[in-house]
């Protein structure tokens, strides 16, 4: 809640104006209640005339205005902090996405930062928008109330004095003993929606093995059963309001019983003060009352914001780069002692390698092994712990990123499409004008034409959010024509392990040859032809560089290796 | 409003508790306007006499009324809530019904997890139907009409007045607004699905976007997107508080015009001055609460969409046929079968024929997206052809009722479901009154005779690998056991000496029943009886591994590719 505030109090202005919006609203109240009670008395007591009290009917309309219009101001400014806030947060959450390296080898985490963006950030919402502006009231309005009444009667406010710190003391004490029951519903309330999620889920499987009727059952004595104790705490909930409620009254009851007294027997209280006195004290407890609810509603964007913070607070170590253009061409790239670790272990430890300009790399290793890791580093996607990645000669840290990328291809195993049109999606990223022929040219190159020819809207068909209606191999293809578009000098491939249809594992094998022919390849390798053909392959075991060389020399030398192919020979005996 | 309709049947089902919630309230809202009533009317009195029984009389009705109100405020918050709850859990319940002839059908056109937890969310919403919109003005209108009648004794024109403050208050005003809110509102969401939308593309494609350098734009994309949304939420929010000030702005002027009538009155003697203040205060305690009815259109459009939406994921209508599935004695034929997604513009199925026979084993093999486990879903009744027939022996798959099939069939998906509990109750799911043996058997046939059955698993198998997944689902399909196995990529995850060992059990306990198995997998093929080899979702070849390796077509080309491929 500390941290909220701070955001809160940040908003210097803002929390000015809140502070002056309340001040009048407060004054507001007490002309209010004092034209009122002087439009009564004047009537009642003093058998004015309807002209006599004209004035102060003015004054009461002008104190109804003022305090609408100063409740309008502290509901506005609650509603542009929140948003603001929320904005800034929202910002701060895509700055820090964008800028988290790991980003690019955490796919599965995607979908929870999603949540948190949207989800989250709204939820916060409630401590902005209601919290704070009533806290602020309930911080200014009672004191001025109370100096007002002080100048009545103070009698009253002694009796406010001595009964209204109970509210608070009971509330503490009603709130101890049912935090523990209401954390515990909490975490009932999150099972329970877990599980009728669950249950959910798992429809498919439940029908096709008959059980859905008995989940049925289920889902009604375990709903049933929730709203029994959700009730439970509610009561205790609703019992402190009670409480609250029955403590102010009583206090009201007090304050009335001995202006009565006064008023009756003493005739030392005039009705102008009496009533005064009396249309005041509610507005003293209702701000009390106002307080206990806007912070039920904090609570509920607590959680939110820890995990909001918890995200924020990360910092993550970006890719260092520099200023220098990288000139275009093949370049001899050297790996020295790169090491880089997800939390504790090594997923590549003191890595070195000299890849030559234009040679063909094959990276192998069991899965777990660090080749993607080792790729990412390369790609300058992750950062290097320790170690460093000479470009022809150079430290890369001296490049700009711009530079480095505009020459670098990365064929993952499941490229991921862009809503938008094939065509967008080829086009990603392209900062010149392509003509129509080169862009056919590509298609044709990558095995795309046929395909765009299949479809009614040729090139300008929209693929999904997810590149929904191309199978695996059509995405593949996108991403060759994508790399011949863009004519790299580095190209990462992740070879696909399964489940390519026999045309596009052609294509795949003619189009990276075309593309090679200028190029630098590496390619996290699965297939024997590719690595085979290979200049310099590179044995993976454990995040560490097992051993190196080429095919024959690996085989002559690296025992390993050589069971792996013996292995995958005996594959093709059997 | 014809959205809400089911949900107004369900609030109405909690009959008893929705009236007690009534009357408490009605109860609560009239001793409170009733205490500052006689809290005002005492105190003049009290200014005129020195009559001590005034001062007992004062402190009862205060005593009274506040008791009142506050225990009434309690009961009415108990009786409505548990009527909602009550509610929620009829929804739910009727949710889940109309849910259940859809699956597995439904979840095939929403993939996503994330849709579901969107239904949960919104069903939880309808909370607010019934604590925030349906019984409040119920409750507010049968205050002020009580109070005015109250009033009418003592005067008419006050009375009026303060008819024309409800109309104005709990009717004109809210009315008025939710038609300006309701665009306001759609607004707000278009942004948040665009900003959604984007978000998504933005952390599912982050590697694509670096390396295309479209890094920079697409987050000032997304940056522009998410103030766009903080700058709608703003509007809808003063729009919101403008409301509300109004609503109250109203309610103060009404008692102020209350006031000066009443002090005009009273001067023209037409009313007695005793009852000045009394008529004040009852005019400032009944409208105290009318700003909160300025919040009631937004809880009903949220309702609203909520039901709207509820009703579009469930009102798919059935699609099982009458007729009871016979055990399946001859084959199973597809006849020129298609099959597209909605919304899609190619055939993921083009008129593909086959025949599977009973007691035979059938592989079907081919590149991912080639259409292998459309025809799974098919075969399963989970989707029904756009064209052409699946027969069981002879009887049409769409005639056939879907319980009844399945009844014969055990499943092993490619997602396969696993609850929050146990191994036991997971395995339980197959035959509920399978024996210890039983179940420690089919443990030892997908060797995980290790797990013990009181293993505990977390929320859809999250502490199970992708491969003991397999092996327990298999373990399901042997529990059920009911002579024709649909396996669809069944051991996908599993190393493959482990994999070949629980084919071979499979084989060996189950030979004479029917096998289809789906798999992208090549390897140990020879025992089947028969291959069917997919691609582009058209059948290109069908036959034993010995014909098809003969021929050297497609099938033999995978193969040959397949050998070159490491699965280390």
């Amino acid at each position: 809640m500390k941290e909220l505030r701070a955001l809160a109090m940040e908003q210097r202005n803002m929390m000015a104006l809140l502070t002056g919006a309340v001040l009048i609203k407060g004054l507001a109240m007490v002309l209010q209640a004092l034209f009122l009670v002087l439009v009564v008395d004047g009537i009642f007591m003093k058998g004015d005339s309807f002209s006599g009290i004209v004035l102060y009917l003015w004054g009461l309309a002008g104190a109804v205005l003022l305090r609408s219009v100063s409740g309008y101001v502290i509901g506005r400014i609650g509603v542009s902090l929140s948003t603001r806030i929320q904005t800034n947060m929202r910002e701060r959450l895509i700055r820090s996405f964008a800028n988290d390296p790991l980003q690019a080898s955490m796919e599965e985490q995607s979908g929870r930062k999603v949540g948190l963006l949207l989800d989250s950030v709204d939820e916060v919402d409630g401590f902005f928008r209601q919290f704070i502006p009533q806290m602020v009231q309930t911080a200014v309005i009672p004191s001025i109330l109370l100096i007002v009444i002080l100048t009545q009667h103070w009698a009253t406010v002694l009796i406010i004095l001595i009964t209204a710190p109970f509210i608070p003391v009971f509330m503490a004490l009603v709130g101890m003993r049912t935090k523990e029951k209401a954390d515990a519903q909490m975490e009932q309330l999150s099972r329970f929606s877990g599980t009728f999620l669950d249950v959910l889920q798992g429809l498919p499987t439940l029908r096709l093995f008959g059980q859905s009727a008995k989940q049925k059952e289920q889902i009604r004595s375990s709903s049933l059963g929730f709203r029994d104790s959700t009730m439970d705490v509610l009561k205790s909930a609703f019992f402190s309001s009670l409480a609250l409620e029955y403590i102010s009254m009583l206090a009201m009851g007090i304050i009335a019983l001995e202006i009565g007294i006064g008023l009756v027997v003493f005739d030392n209280v005039t009705f102008f003060t009496a009533f005064f006195v009396m249309v005041l004290v509610p507005d003293f407890f209702n701000s009390l009352k106002d307080y206990g609810s806007a912070f039920h509603t904090a609570r509920g964007s607590l959680s939110a914001a820890e995990r909001l913070t918890a995200t924020l607070e990360r910092d993550p170590t970006p890719v260092a780069w520099g200023e220098r253009e990288m000139t275009a061409g093949p370049k001899t790239m050297t790996l020295e002692q790169l090491s880089f670790s997800y939390g504790t272990d090594f997923a590549v430890k003191d890595f070195t390698a000299t890849i030559e300009p234009g040679s063909q790399v094959a990276i192998v290793g069991k899965s777990g092994s660090g080749k993607t890791t080792l790729m990412h580093l390369i790609a300058g996607l992750l950062p290097t712990e320790s170690g460093r990645i000479g470009i022809g000669g150079e430290d890369r840290r001296t490049l700009s990123e711009a530079s480095w990328f505009r020459e670098l291809a990365y064929i993952s195993q499941n490229p991921y499409l862009f809503a938008g049109s094939i065509r967008d999606n080829m086009l990603l990223g392209m900062d010149r004008r392509v003509e129509e022929s080169e862009l056919l040219a590509a298609a044709q190159q990558a095995g795309l034409l046929e395909l765009a020819d299949s479809l009614d809207e040729g090139f300008d068909t929209p693929v999904g959010e997810a590149g929904r209606g191309l199978s695996g191999g059509e995405k593949q293809r996108v991403a060759l024509a994508r790399a011949f578009l863009k004519k790299p000098t580095l190209i990462l491939f992740d070879e696909p392990t399964t489940g390519l249809d026999l045309r596009t594992e052609k294509l795949l094998q003619e189009a990276m040859q075309k593309l090679g022919g200028q190029a630098t390849v590496i390619t996290v390798a699965h297939r024997l032809h590719t690595i085979r053909a290979a200049d310099l392959i590179l044995f993976l075991d454990d995040g560490k560089l097992a051993a190196s060389g080429t095919h024959e020399h690996l085989m002559e030398t690296f025992e390993p290796y050589r069971d792996m192919v013996r292995l995958q020979q005996g594959g093709i005996a059997g | 409003m014809r959205e809400l309709r089911e949900v107004l049947f369900f609030v109405l089902k909690e009959k008893r508790d929705v009236l007690l919630s009534i009357f408490f309230g009605f109860l609560a809202g009239l001793a409170s306007v009733a205490l500052l009533a006689s809290s005002g009317y005492l105190i003049s009195r009290a200014a005129l006499t020195s009559n001590l029984t005034i001062l007992i009389i004062l402190g009862a009705c205060l005593k009274l009324f506040s008791l009142t109100s506050a225990l009434s405020r309690y009961g009415e918050r108990l009786f409505s809530h548990r009527a909602t709850f009550s509610m929620l859990s009829s929804l739910r319940l009727s949710f889940f019904d109309k849910i259940v002839p859809q699956a597995p059908g439904i979840y095939r056109k929403y993939r996503s997890g994330d849709l579901l937890a969107r239904i949960i969310g919104d069903v939880e919403s309808l909370q607010n139907f019934l604590l925030r919109v349906f019984y409040p003005p119920v409750v507010l209108a049968a205050v002020f009409l009580a109070t005015i009648f109250f009033t009418s004794f003592y005067s008419a024109q006050l009375a009026w007045i303060l008819v024309a403050g409800m109309v104005l208050v709990i009717f004109l005003i809210p009315v008025l607004f939710a038609w300006r809110m309701h665009r306001i509102d759609i607004d707000v969401r278009i942004a948040r699905s665009s900003l959604s939308t984007d978000a998504t593309e933005f952390l599912y494609g982050f590697r694509e976007l670096k390396i295309h350098r479209e890094m920079d734009r697409r987050q000032e994309q997304l940056r522009t997107l998410a103030l766009d949304y903080g700058e709608r939420q703003r509007k809808a929010g003063l729009e919101r508080n403008f409301n509300q000030s109004i609503s109250g702005l109203a309610g103060l002027l009404v008692c102020l015009a209350v006031l000066a009538v009443g002090a005009a009155l009273a001067d023209a003697g037409e009313l007695d001055a005793i009852f000045l203040a009394m008529l004040a205060m009852i005019a400032i305690g009944l409208f105290e609460n009318a700003p909160q009815l300025a919040a009631l259109p937004s809880f009903l459009e949220e309702s609203r969409q909520a039901a709207v939406r509820l009703d579009s994921v469930t009102g798919g209508g059935e699609r099982t046929g009458h007729l009871e599935a016979a055990p399946l004695a001859k084959e199973v034929v597809f006849e020129d079968v298609s099959f597209r997604y909605p919304q899609e513009a190619r055939d993921a199925l083009k008129n593909i024929s086959l025949t599977i026979p009973a007691g035979g084993k059938t592989a079907i093999v081919g590149p991912s997206g080639s259409g292998k486990s459309t025809v799974m879903a098919l075969l399963l009744k989970v989707l029904e052809p756009s064209s052409g027939k699946i027969l069981l022996d002879g009887q049409a798959l769409a005639d056939t009722e879907e319980e009844s099939w399945w009844n014969q069939v055990a499943p092993v998906l490619q997602e396969n479901h696993f609850f929050y509990g146990t191994l036991r109750s997971n395995l339980l799911i197959a035959r509920e009154d399978s024996t210890e043996e039983e179940l420690h058997f089919a443990l030892a046939q997908v060797e995980l005779s290790h797990f013990p059955l009181s293993k505990n698993i977390t929320e859809k198998g999250g502490n199970l690998s992708g491969g003991e997944k397999q092996r327990l689902a298999i373990a399901r399909a042997i529990l059920k056991n009911r002579g024709i196995w649909l396996l669809d990529e069944p051991v996908s995850s599993v190393d493959s000496v482990t994999a070949h060992q629980i084919y071979r059990s499979l084989f060996t306990a189950n030979h004479d029943d029917t096998f289809v198995i789906i798999s992208h997998d090549l390897s140990k093929l020879e025992e089947m009886d028969q291959i069917i080899v997919m691609d582009g979702g058209t059948v290109v070849e069908a036959g034993t591994f010995a014909a098809l390796m003969a021929e050297q077509g497609y099938f033999y080309k995978l193969k040959q590719i397949e050998k070159t491929v490491f699965t280390v």
